[in-house]
């Protein structure tokens, strides 16, 4: 408990991490707000084929915030400090307090946890404000299904970057390719193109747990799993990482 | 000891080059980016060779990784000016070197000779392995617009990697500059385009490689996207000079 208190407070004190909790917390409401300009007139008339998407596409892109929240939690460790004042990283002072490693590895990932359920609740909370401000009347309701699907989404999603960062120790690889993957023209969307396999992939399946896809005339915007084994799918690549990085980390000189 | 001007550029420019050489992350993000554009050109031609065949063009599908690829540029612009602020080395580049504004431009000079030879093997390695595995089924093209495309590759995957340095000068760590300029490039920028005008540095730019199709109006010629793309990245590294010139080391 005391760990994880520990942890809670170096990730609010790092640096950076302003820039987590300030996309995390808006650009969902920004993006949800410009859906809502954008669809306002459809959605008035009764026409809009998209009224049940409209803020949930938002809160997909929203990710990124947690994203750069559990990939800190960990490069922060690694990074070098400048030879000026002693050239030492901070794992060594982490380990050296709490000795037993995956009690550390598991007080962090809790405090990713709890922080990026935390900056959902935000999230969703702006989002639902922008889509009431701007639409009125019109605006959606929000399913409590769905928002759950957004913070199993939002969560695993940081220990994914969580897990990715414990093994790679260097912040840009993980970050790079999570953020494109979570982008319009992610890497999974483009290898469904090719293989049906592509389906099983982390983002792929998990944004299924709120996103709703029916295009029947594109069968790669088809929905491929229901919410519930979308999530399931996604949880096992988080505990396929999670297990890898505990054991790595548990091996791995500290130095190397 | 006195010496020419020129002679001091020179040496200015010898050991930024040296600095860029020696640092191994320059390295990774190139061999990288070179495997990962050849995978993601396999995985481009083989949707493509799905696809109705005869209808495409080579160029277009060896040209299609282009936006991911970026993304290594970008990495590598970044950490050029960042590793110089992870570990205080600034404060000895700039005690040998004192001229800041010739240093910053020296640097840039420096990533833009490294990046040119690596922009074109990267995107010419794309375009070839398209060519050899479509050759049967796709459109042919002129050898003549193939090299104005790699041509425009090359510059537009040098200026963004300029585009990066500049701003990885100016935030001085690496991580909020690779997240701001992801979460333009990918994330902010194709969400807007149809809002926007085509004059920022990515939708301009664009222009640069991207042969002329018949289905849509090319709204820039590739002279007016590489001039706008330009603009942009003299822009920042002016802005980045200015800043670095009025701030604590």
């Amino acid at each position: 408990m005391r760990a994880l208190n520990a942890e809670l407070s170096k990730l609010f004190s790092l640096p950076g991490i302003w820039l987590a909790f300030l996309i995390g917390a808006l650009a969902p409401a920004v993006i949800a707000a410009l859906d809502s300009i954008v669809e306002k007139e459809d959605i008035i008339a009764g026409v809009s084929t998209r009224l049940a998407e409209i803020g949930y596409s938002g809160l997909g892109f929203g990710v990124q915030g947690v994203i750069i929240l559990g990939v800190l939690s960990v490069s922060s460790e690694y990074l070098t400090e400048s030879s000026e004042s002693g050239g030492g990283q901070q794992i060594t002072t982490s380990l050296t307090v709490v000795p037993s490693r995956p009690h550390f590895l598991m007080a962090k990932a809790g405090a990713v946890t709890v922080t990026s359920i935390l900056l959902c609740m935000v999230a969703m909370m702006t989002t639902v404000s922008a889509t009431h401000l701007i639409l009125g009347e019109y605006a959606p309701a929000f399913e409590a299904s769905r928002l759950i699907g957004v913070v199993c989404y939002w969560t695993f999603t940081a220990l994914l970057a969580f897990g990715i960062t414990v093994l790679t120790k260097n912040g840009i690889i993980p970050l790079t390719v999570l953020i494109i993957n979570s982008s319009v023209i992610s890497f999974s969307f483009l290898l469904s193109k090719i293989t049906k396999l592509a389906f099983y992939l982390p983002d792929r399946a998990g944004i299924e747990m709120f996103m709703s896809f029916n295009d029947e005339s594109n069968a790669i915007f088809n929905r491929f799993h229901t919410p519930f084994t979308a999530g399931l799918v996604m949880l096992v690549w988080v505990a396929v990482f999670f297990i890898v990085a505990v054991i790595v980390f548990h091996r791995r000189d500290v130095a190397a | 000891m006195s010496i020419s001007s020129s002679k001091k550029i020179t040496k200015i420019l010898g050991a930024e080059l040296d600095k860029l050489v020696s640092l191994p992350l320059i390295w990774l993000t190139l061999i990288g980016t070179f495997i990962l554009n050849l995978v993601l050109a396999a995985a481009f031609t083989s949707a493509g060779l799905q696809g109705a065949a005869g209808t495409q063009s080579i160029l277009n599908i060896g040209l299609a990784s282009m936006g991911y690829l970026q993304a290594g540029f970008i990495i590598l612009g970044i950490s050029a000016t960042c590793s110089e602020y992870t570990s205080g080395q600034i404060r000895t580049t700039l005690t040998v070197i004192p001229w800041r504004g010739f240093q910053l431009s020296a640097k840039h000079l420096a990533l833009a000779v490294i990046t040119i030879p690596a922009a074109f093997i990267i995107a010419a390695s794309g375009i070839l392995y398209t060519f050899m595995m479509m050759r049967d089924t796709a459109v042919g093209f002129e050898i003549d617009t193939m090299i104005e495309t790699l041509v425009g590759a090359t510059g537009y995957l040098t200026l963004t990697t300029l585009l990066s340095a500049a701003i990885g000068a100016l935030l001085r760590r690496t991580t909020p500059a690779l997240v701001m300029l992801l979460g333009y490039y990918f994330i902010i920028s194709p969400l807007s385009r149809d809002f926007l005008p085509n004059y920022f540095p990515d939708t301009a730019g664009y222009y640069m490689y991207m042969p002329a199709s018949n289905d849509e109006i090319n709204v820039l010629t590739p002279m007016q996207g590489t001039g706008i793309l330009m603009l942009w990245t003299l822009i920042f590294i002016k802005v980045a000079i200015i800043f670095y010139r009025q701030r604590d080391a």
